[in-house]
């Protein structure tokens, strides 16, 4: 068999994720550590202030890629919980409700740090704008697949009518992408693109630190539900069993 | 007006955050194992 279409078949097994994922966790947070202390390093000693933001332009090297990454986890839920949906993939369904949390945790992150941003830059912590407010219907629809998730006795159908919602929600992440474009809004527009950016190097380094550090802490962090998840779910299987008795020894 | 306490407060509530959410399935890890190693030992105690 092919090495790549034997790999996604070993992932589909719960022991087997559960023992590499175990050995990734550690090299994830190792990651996460070494580019975050980097990335505040350049953020808060070595950038400049901005001509207009003054110093609170450092509020942003958290709260933009926190902003993407609430974005990023969304959209990686949907492709999850439609590979779960179709395909009936146990570790995806888990995936996506181990996500989640963390997706949720990101978005409060850029909510606080915007608003906090937000009073010394534009006189206010909150205005109904449409990305504000777009960004706060995406903390409400995190919060509804947890609810959702938990609202049901049997894990399957759980994860399966959470998958659906997080599908059916993924139409706000164009929302929030495009509410800049789509009507006048107090919040800039992208300073990062696909056709470049308007962001001097000494800025956008940091950023881009920070960034890639959050996707390793999410990496980090939806292992370890996902395998605590695994475990619940598993309590009664021979491979849980096993793998306490090694513990107990 | 002092951009100090915003940058601050951003830092300490975003680490606040992401410590929360890390420590958290550890803490409830933990809290399981002891659970099911619990529930092995009484059922090695019944047989």
């Amino acid at each position: 068999m092919n090495p790549i279409y034997l790999f996604f078949h070993k992932t589909g097994s719960p022991p087997w994720f559960y023992r590499f994922s175990g050995l990734l966790i550690p090299w994830l947070w190792a990651g996460f550590i070494l580019l975050t202390a980097i990335g505040l390093y350049l953020g808060l000693l070595v950038a400049p202030a901005d001509y207009q933001q003054g110093e609170s332009v450092r509020i942003m090297y958290v709260h933009v890629p926190a902003a993407w990454m609430s974005m990023m986890i969304y959209g990686l839920m949907a492709i999850m919980g439609f590979i779960a949906l179709v395909w009936r993939i146990r570790i995806m369904e888990v995936m996506v409700i181990s996500s989640a949390p963390v997706g949720a945790a990101f978005t409060i992150i850029a909510l606080i740090t915007g608003s906090l941003w937000g009073r010394p830059t534009w006189g206010t912590y909150w205005v109904w704008d449409a990305r504000l407010t777009s960004e706060l219907v995406l903390l409400f629809l995190y919060f509804g697949v947890i609810a959702l998730y938990n609202s049901f006795d049997e894990p399957r159908k759980a994860a399966r009518a959470a998958s659906l919602m997080a599908i059916v929600g993924a139409i706000n992440l164009p929302i929030i992408h495009y509410s800049v474009l789509w009507w006048n809004t107090l919040h800039q527009g992208s300073s990062i693109g696909t056709s470049g950016n308007s962001i001097h190097p000494s800025m956008l380094w940091p950023l881009l630190y920070m960034a890639i550090a959050f996707k390793l802490y999410y990496g980090a962090n939806l292992l370890s539900r996902a395998r605590l998840r695994l475990l619940k779910q598993d309590h009664r299987k021979r491979w849980v069993q096993d793998l306490l008795a090694k513990e107990n020894q | 007006m002092s951009h100090t306490p915003f940058i601050l407060a951003s830092y300490l509530i975003s680490t606040a955050v992401l410590l929360w959410a890390a420590l958290a399935p550890v803490f409830n890890k933990r809290g399981l194992l002891q659970q099911l190693k619990a529930r092995q030992a009484r059922m090695d105690k019944t047989q």
